[in-house]
């Protein structure tokens, strides 16, 4: 495959990355995050000055922003999740700005010149090439789906279940919702700061701009595109808004129009997404197959 | 309902499929060159007038006979101002589209991302008016970039420019600044303040505003007030240049407004009205240069597109045809197209005469532009070698 | 100085109160994020500007804006958010968001990427103290919100649709057991909110002689953020947070010269006022 479908699909794959941790906050324990960006910034600068100031190698760097990532998104979140519904909404956009404007206007962080000169990971004593790349972000992809199958089965995705259908009733049978929230949104929080030093390292050059609520709203429309709550749903969603942009190239003049007008035509016709529950997709590729398979849990995104 | 979204996926699936397939190379009597803009998103503005412009260079090519007999065309992309996008056009256009040569039409951030892989590939590109210090420059290897050109002016140098006519013609000693918080707004002004403060005067205050978003220019320009300063510096794109202008107007400031190329758009004086008479611009085009570079190029502009160009336009279509310039002296292998550029010498360009690149960097005089009667007209020039050689990094 | 700053941050307090009385009508019935107000509010500064390009008469295309703007609305909430309204709302927040990134593409495709100026004469006169002075544009952005204020309250309070609006309000469900109209309150809400949304459009549009296909993308998010300040669906509330965002950008900007922008500041308070008044500044429990 030529270094431009590699490059495009680095950029899927990491946003398949961000779409599946986000899901965690707001598809598993049901609350809506509107700057989602912010920790994927967080990540992606974590990474890019941990390898440019102190020159620490891509394998530190990058669970090192995870690890950021996942801490203030835990120092965010609890008092983040005093506010509920569409209160949580706008609380977790102001995030958004507020860690944009840091990263800005604190001369540390590179301000509006950004962080340069971040390079793709070594190994074997040399630069990794894009190929092996996308194949460490897909590696990183499985192992996740494989963690996120166990997940699901253990207390924690019960308790995230039962948050999500009705908060009220799952504290009432003694679920301890704070707790399972805050773990919820330290996970995506630190997924999504892994993505980030995925990120960083891809792009090579950073810039607050990057990390706005723009790119918030790109990750949640995946999201939801796809069929939110649903374990394979942020995947197709970031698959299809992620090449949509690539593949809609040569109607130059109208592919945002496509963007928006597409993402208003299902989200209007198959609010549950493209594979969530009640799906025309999913029944019509049932009925390709024959074989009544489930692409993954049934998600009820309600 | 089904057959309907069978349709539309096999349309999908056929988009894919050409999309991972490519398009195979076309005949070789052409001449391709690729083109990046933010034709659509939030900076669609500037990426028209980038395109406008460029397609009128291409058109002029064309018309005169192509390069060396060979037809240009113009492989064009939109990035939305996005990083990740300037990512894979770049790639696509090294690989699938294999042009011979690229001209960025846009802001910073994409170009700074595709910079280093023309760079890597050996592909020249030729930048219309991105600003980064880091677009013509590794900051990893602390080398130039040696396959990539600017055309427009490296913050510093037109913010310099701009300080020596302050201080020196219009004898302002306290000034103050007002900046967009961007790359363009830092670098420019920085370069602003440095030389003013070495020319003895002295800079009061630093107001930054965000790009994009601000339009209330009140609370900064209050405080300008109340420094009593006799001179504002002020650096934005031309929609918030007016807004800025005009606040300014309202509240009754009476201090010189001394402004940069981003103001170089007939859109400011339009949408500032009479508050831009009398503003003076530090930028690259000289509308009353009788060359018939400038002169053709905007009687050509108008009447192709029924408006006038600005700095934008001109800086991409000056890009362009430098490009182009180096295809003609030394054909289509990309390296030969490299050293061409390096040795450009007194290249008539329509955003004034190219002396020569210095580590990428262009060096020519920067104009000086004052607004009257509702026109920007010829005020001075800068052309202290000193000033306008940019500055080793 | 300080006095100029007061008059400056109550101007552009004005200006959000504006752009978010109609967004916080919607909300206060329909619980929608409704980002794509924001592109209600851009075409009803297109439709004002086309218009006074066309009749010369500023008060007649604010109005024309207005109308542009409340049949987009009522377009909006029958064909897209209707149907979407039993499910969560996420979905027509995408939906919402979706149709805004389409109306900002679709301005540009048809009045062009490049700004507009909207150069209208109004005929009102600015008003000075000393250092205290509103210019006329804002002038006139005090005088329409107030007067739209002063509608709404009118409105909600001594009409039975007021009365059924504030009803639906409280619980659409009971409402409609006592013979409430359900569907034809949320047009009607829908429709007064999106004149408002218009007027706003047109009267930004004067105020900073500028119109352009992206003017939306700021008050998309601003607009949520005062009405969630507010308390979700409080119009009192809505004034005050207006206000009170207003007059802390200018004093931590112009002031305290603190080095943020005016959104953070603005995200900062809204953030600090949520952790001890989780509902907003005058919102219930």
């Amino acid at each position: 495959m030529s270094a431009y479908s590699i490059t495009i699909l680095i950029t899927v794959a990491i946003y398949i990355l961000l779409a599946h941790s986000l899901n965690i906050i707001t598809g598993r324990a049901g609350q809506i995050s509107l700057g989602h960006a912010a920790f994927f910034g967080i990540g992606a600068y974590t990474a890019g000055m941990l390898y440019t100031k102190l020159g620490l190698p891509f394998w530190i760097d990058v669970p090192l922003a995870a690890l950021s990532a996942g801490l203030i998104g835990a120092i965010l979140g609890i008092p983040c999740l005093r506010v509920r519904d569409d209160f949580l909404a706008i609380t977790t956009m102001g995030i958004n700005f507020v860690v944009e404007a840091v990263f800005l206007y604190i001369p540390f962080f590179g301000g509006a010149m950004g962080i340069g000169g971040i390079n793709l990971p070594g190994w074997f004593g040399r630069e990794m090439t894009k190929t092996e790349f996308l194949f460490v972000i897909l590696g990183v992809i499985i192992l996740i789906y494989a963690l996120d199958f166990r997940v699901s089965r253990s207390w924690i995705g019960l308790a995230w279940d039962s948050i999500r259908e009705d908060e009220t009733a799952a504290e009432a049978m003694g679920v301890d919702v704070v707790r399972f929230k805050v773990i919820a949104f330290i996970l995506g929080s630190a997924l999504a700061g892994l993505a980030g030093g995925f990120y960083a390292h891809f792009l090579t050059f950073i810039m607050p701009q990057n990390f706005g609520f723009g790119q918030s709203i790109v990750i949640l429309s995946m999201v939801v595109f796809g069929g939110i709550g649903t374990r394979w749903g942020p995947l197709v969603g970031a698959v299809i808004l992620g090449l949509l942009p690539e593949i809609s190239r040569p109607i130059m003049e109208y592919r945002t129009l496509l963007y928006g007008v597409l993402l208003l035509l299902l989200m209007r016709f198959q609010p549950s997404g493209l594979i969530g529950s009640g799906s025309i997709f999913l029944r019509m590729l049932k009925h390709a197959v024959k074989a009544p398979k489930p692409a993954g849990r049934h998600g009820d995104s309600s | 309902m089904n057959n309907m979204l069978n349709n539309r996926m096999f349309i999908m699936g056929l988009a894919l499929f050409v999309f991972f397939m490519g398009v195979p190379a076309g005949a070789q009597e052409i001449i391709k060159i690729g083109f990046f803009a933010p034709i659509t998103g939030p900076a669609a503005a500037d990426g028209a007038s980038a395109k406008h412009a460029v397609e009128l260079g291409v058109k002029e090519v064309n018309d005169t006979g192509g390069i060396k007999g060979k037809k240009v065309e113009l492989i064009i992309y939109d990035d939305r101002l996005k990083a990740e996008e300037a990512v894979a056009i770049a790639n696509k256009l090294i690989e699938k589209d294999k042009v011979v040569g690229v001209v960025s039409g846009s802001y910073s951030g994409p170009t700074r991302v595709a910079a280093p892989i023309f760079q890597k590939a050996g592909m020249p590109m030729v930048a219309g008016y991105a600003v980064h210090p880091d677009v013509t420059w590794d900051s990893n290897t602390k080398k130039p970039n040696d396959f990539i050109f600017r055309n427009g002016f490296l913050g510093e140098v037109e913010g310099a420019a701009a300080a020596q006519f302050a201080i020196k013609d219009l004898k302002a000693k306290k000034v103050a600044i007002i900046a967009m918080d961007n790359d363009f707004g830092r670098s420019i002004s920085a370069g602003f303040a440095a030389r003013a403060e070495k020319l003895g005067a002295s800079v009061l205050t630093k107001e930054m505003y965000k790009f994009p978003g601000e339009k209330d220019f009140r609370p900064y320009l209050t405080r300008i007030k109340g420094t009593n300063c006799d001179l504002i510096f002020a650096a934005g794109y031309y929609n918030e240049a007016a807004s800025i202008v005009r606040q300014a107007k309202e509240l009754e400031i009476k201090a010189q407004i001394l402004g940069e190329e981003g103001f170089d758009s007939p859109k400011f004086i339009e949408i500032a009205g009479d508050a831009s008479e009398g503003v003076i611009i530090a930028t690259n085009l000289d509308r009353d240069d009788p060359r018939p570079v400038v002169q053709n190029f905007l009687k050509g502009y108008k009447a192709a597109y029924k408006e006038d160009a600005d700095m934008v336009g001109a800086s991409s279509y000056d890009a362009f045809m430098i490009l182009a310039d180096a295809i003609k002296k030394a054909g289509t292998d990309p390296r030969a197209i490299q050293k061409a550029l390096l040795e450009t010498k007194d290249y008539n360009g329509l955003t004034g005469k190219i002396s020569r690149f210095v580590e990428g960097e262009v060096v020519k005089p920067v104009q000086i532009q004052i607004v009257k009667g509702g026109k920007f007209v010829r005020k001075a020039v800068v052309d202290d070698p000193e000033i306008i050689t940019p500055p080793k990094k | 100085m300080i006095w100029q700053q007061l008059a400056n941050g109550i101007a552009i307090g004005a200006v959000y109160a504006l752009i978010s009385l109609g967004l916080t009508m919607v909300y206060g019935i329909l619980r929608i994020l409704h980002v794509a107000h924001a592109g209600i509010y851009t075409l009803g500064a297109y439709v004002g500007l086309f218009a006074f390009r066309m009749i010369d008469h500023f008060w007649l295309s604010l109005a024309a804006g207005m109308i542009g703007a409340g049949i987009a609305g009522y377009l909006v909430q029958r064909v897209l958010y209707m149907p979407l309204l039993h499910l969560p709302r996420i979905a027509p927040l995408i939906v919402s968001i979706g149709l805004f990134t389409a109306m900002e593409e679709a301005f540009r495709l048809i009045a062009g990427p490049h700004t507009l100026v909207y150069n209208a004469r109004i005929g009102l006169s600015k008003i000075s103290f000393g250092s205290f002075q509103l210019t006329e544009t804002q002038v006139l952005i005090l005088l329409v919100s107030t007067a739209a204020l002063i509608f709404l309250w009118v409105f909600l309070t001594r009409t039975r649709m007021g009365l059924a609006m504030r009803a639906c309000a409280m619980d659409a469900e009971i409402a409609s057991t006592f013979g409430v109209n359900v569907g034809a309150v949320i047009a009607v809400n829908f429709i007064i909110g999106s004149f408002m949304a218009g007027a706003a459009g047109v009267l930004i549009g004067v105020y900073d002689n500028q119109v352009w296909p992206t003017m939306g993308s700021i008050p998309a998010y601003k607009a949520l953020a005062i009405v969630v300040l507010g308390g979700l669906g409080s119009i009192p509330g809505t004034v005050l947070a207006s206000l009170t965002v207003g007059l802390a950008e200018t004093f931590f900007i112009g002031v305290l010269a603190v080095p943020f922008p005016r959104d953070a500041v603005a995200f900062i308070a809204m953030i600090l006022v949520l952790m001890f008044k989780p509902h907003g500044l005058l919102g219930k429990a």
